[in-house]
């Protein structure tokens, strides 16, 4: 199970008067709308086959008819690129100046539930470990998530786990407002204050009936049943036997040999973090920028003398796993994975990181 | 908030050139703001990341000791090649007066309050000397001197030319309060002193493991080399002590470069003991 008591349920709300509102469908056009004016809005838009997060400009182009979405919504706190200064070369030295932080509130609508338990599991790293990352900060205090329960009716996808990490269809945890498609309908619970203030401002919704939260209710309890794998694996087990598995260096060669260390399964990750930082200078104008890295690539650890402790794919791979499921579990009480499913979707070569899990997990 | 990824400015006010291939000079640089340098609370072993804005950040350990007041140094070698190094070549062209950043003081340091009242055993080996500098220079400072026991110090360099810190060296051999054993691999005509490598030195000169710390920094193979001295004199794990080295960028632990089993090497480290370092995945 993933830690249970995340930092929001502390502003959970109490047993006091719930807030739920409900919308027709086809004013999801006012909704978007209505939350656009509270700031930026992050929502799912259709390009193609995929449907992936965007900044919203276009009221027309939201959708909600999708499963997921190729890549995750951690960008909206943690841009794959994103200036930290910007600076001026002169000839007496360099003209800098730091960039703002950005902290225009914002929302994301139409969260998955394991997206949003994504979140929290990187509040952790970058908010409850040492240091405290002041982009992270800045953007998750002033982002309000809106979840979005899977369709209860549709089949999950064969790439999905999240039920084996503990992340059920409709979980509303990492959420501060919870969406459940009803029929033509889409039914809101606030689950946070911030939620709940969002919502008590938004005068495009109506109220929602006593049957309608019977059925949200209902969408919750019936989710908890949907299984997506049938290996159940629990933090501490999987971490110890992971450490285990380690030195079986023919094991890590065998079940990683088709992987062509591409890195793509990192960058779809909701909670893969790390992260390069480098400058970028064009005709003596610049900045000092931070972007996403993966663990998977060669000059990840690769040092000034020519030195390199992962050379091979298997031990990057194995780096890989092992972090997100034995050292995150050491250093943070957690599995740093939600189960998405989005690495097995995206890998070239059909690596499937749960099935690797499940045989260490059987070893 | 601070923001731990903005360096703070500061300007190079003396550059010293350690040896004698000249690939390696120590470099002081002094706060352009006041309230930096008051910021910048610093032990022995602790590292900094030095910036150039449009080369990037290095890594690189702390030389001065916090006992030396108003300035920090580094003692840096130029290491650029297609891999990287490109922040050191830059650090290398800079001449005294200009102005860079500093962003830091970053990871643990060599374990002070664990040293204090024990005999200390400093190892060092070429130009990974630097952190041990300043710990020597920590503990012979007037008021901390009575806080540690016998302080001996090994250190070896492949030539003559290729010690740092020369006349720090010899100061330091003058004086009643520590001993000194420096060594070189290969000595030429003007070298009086030892000849023969820093782990055959260890063995010659034996330091009892009685109540006693080693603290070792060095190239790889001196240290592959030097610790089994260190268990055949009777030292334990939990009393070895070194400095790890890894690839690093943002130096707080967030970015995931130097992550080694459940540990950072940048925020849990770079200063292990061998009892701890036993229990990271052995993938160095």
């Amino acid at each position: 199970m993933i830690g249970s008591k995340g930092s929001l349920n502390a502003d959970h709300c109490e047993k006091e008067k719930v807030v739920f509102k409900k919308i027709t469908l086809e004013k999801l056009g006012d909704l978007v709308s209505a939350l656009k004016e509270k700031g930026p809005l992050y929502a799912p838009v259709r390009d193609g086959k995929a449907v992936n997060f965007q900044k919203i400009t276009k009221t027309a182009d939201v959708t909600l008819d999708f499963y997921n979405t190729v890549f995750s919504p951690k960008f909206v706190f943690f841009p794959q690129t994103e200036d930290l200064i910007r600076y001026t070369l002169q000839k007496e030295g360099a003209q800098a100046e730091p960039v703002p932080i950005a902290a225009s509130p914002s929302v994301i609508l139409g969260v998955r539930p394991c997206d949003a338990k994504s979140f929290e599991i990187m509040d952790r790293h970058f908010l409850g470990a040492g240091i405290i990352d002041p982009y992270w900060k800045n953007r998750r205090d002033n982002t309000v998530v809106i979840g979005y329960a899977f369709d209860p009716a549709a089949p999950p996808d064969p790439a999905d786990f999240y039920n084996t990490v503990g992340i059920h269809a409709a979980d509303t945890e990492g959420s501060d407002v919870f969406m459940v498609r009803k029929d033509g309908e889409l039914l809101l619970k606030g689950i946070t204050k911030k939620g709940e203030s969002l919502l008590k401002g938004l005068a495009v919704l109506d109220a929602a009936s006593a049957q309608d939260e019977a059925f949200f209710d209902e969408t919750i309890r019936k989710d908890r049943g949907v299984k997506t794998r049938f290996t159940e694996i629990t933090d501490t087990a999987i971490a110890a036997k992971l450490v285990g598995s380690f030195e079986k260096q023919e094991i890590w060669e065998e079940m990683t040999a088709s992987c062509i260390g591409c890195g793509t399964c990192t960058f779809v990750c909701p909670t893969c973090y790390c992260f390069d930082i480098n400058d970028e200078t064009l005709f003596r104008k610049g900045a000092r920028k931070r972007f996403w890295d993966a663990c998977m690539f060669t000059d990840f650890t690769l040092e000034a003398s020519g030195h390199n402790p992962r050379p091979r794919i298997f031990q990057r791979y194995r780096q890989k796993v092992c972090h997100k499921y034995s050292y995150h579990v050491t250093k943070y009480g957690c599995i740093s994975c939600v189960g998405c499913g989005r690495c097995t979707r995206s890998c070239p070569v059909n690596i499937d990181i749960f099935s690797i899990v499940e045989k260490v997990a059987n070893l | 908030m601070q923001n731990p990824y903005i360096p703070m400015p500061v300007e190079v006010v003396n550059i010293v050139t350690e040896v004698d291939t000249n690939d390696i000079k120590t470099f002081r640089f002094a706060f352009v703001n006041k309230e930096d340098e008051e910021r910048f609370q610093y032990l022995p072993g602790q590292f900094a990341e030095l910036s150039i804005l449009g080369k990037g950040e290095s890594p690189i350990g702390i030389a001065s000791s916090p006992t030396q007041k108003g300035y920090i140094e580094f003692t840096v070698q130029r290491v650029a090649n297609l891999s990287g190094g490109i922040v050191t070549a830059a650090l290398h062209d800079l001449e005294v007066g200009a102005r860079m950043g500093v962003r830091g003081p970053l990871g643990n340091s060599w374990p002070i309050e664990y040293l204090e009242g024990k005999n200390v055993v400093v190892v060092g080996g070429g130009f990974a000397f630097t952190t041990l500098r300043s710990l020597i220079h920590y503990m012979l400072k007037e008021e901390n001197r009575s806080r540690f026991g016998d302080i001996n110090v090994i250190y070896g360099a492949r030539t003559p030319g290729l010690l740092c810190y020369k006349e720090e060296l010899a100061a330091w051999e003058k004086r009643k309060d520590i001993r000194m054993h420096v060594t070189v691999d290969k000595r030429d005509e003007t070298w009086t002193g030892r000849e023969g490598f820093v782990p055959t030195v260890c063995r010659e000169i034996a330091p009892s493991a009685e109540n006693s710390v080693a603290v070792i920094c060095g190239p790889p193979v001196m240290i592959r080399f030097t610790l089994p001295v260190f268990f055949e004199l009777g030292f334990s794990k939990e009393n070895i002590y070194t400095s790890l080295e890894m690839r690093m960028k943002c130096g707080i632990g967030k970015c995931g470069r130097c992550n080694v089993g459940e540990k950072y090497v940048c925020k849990d480290g770079p200063v292990f003991s061998l009892a701890e370092l036993d229990t990271l995945t052995r993938e160095y």
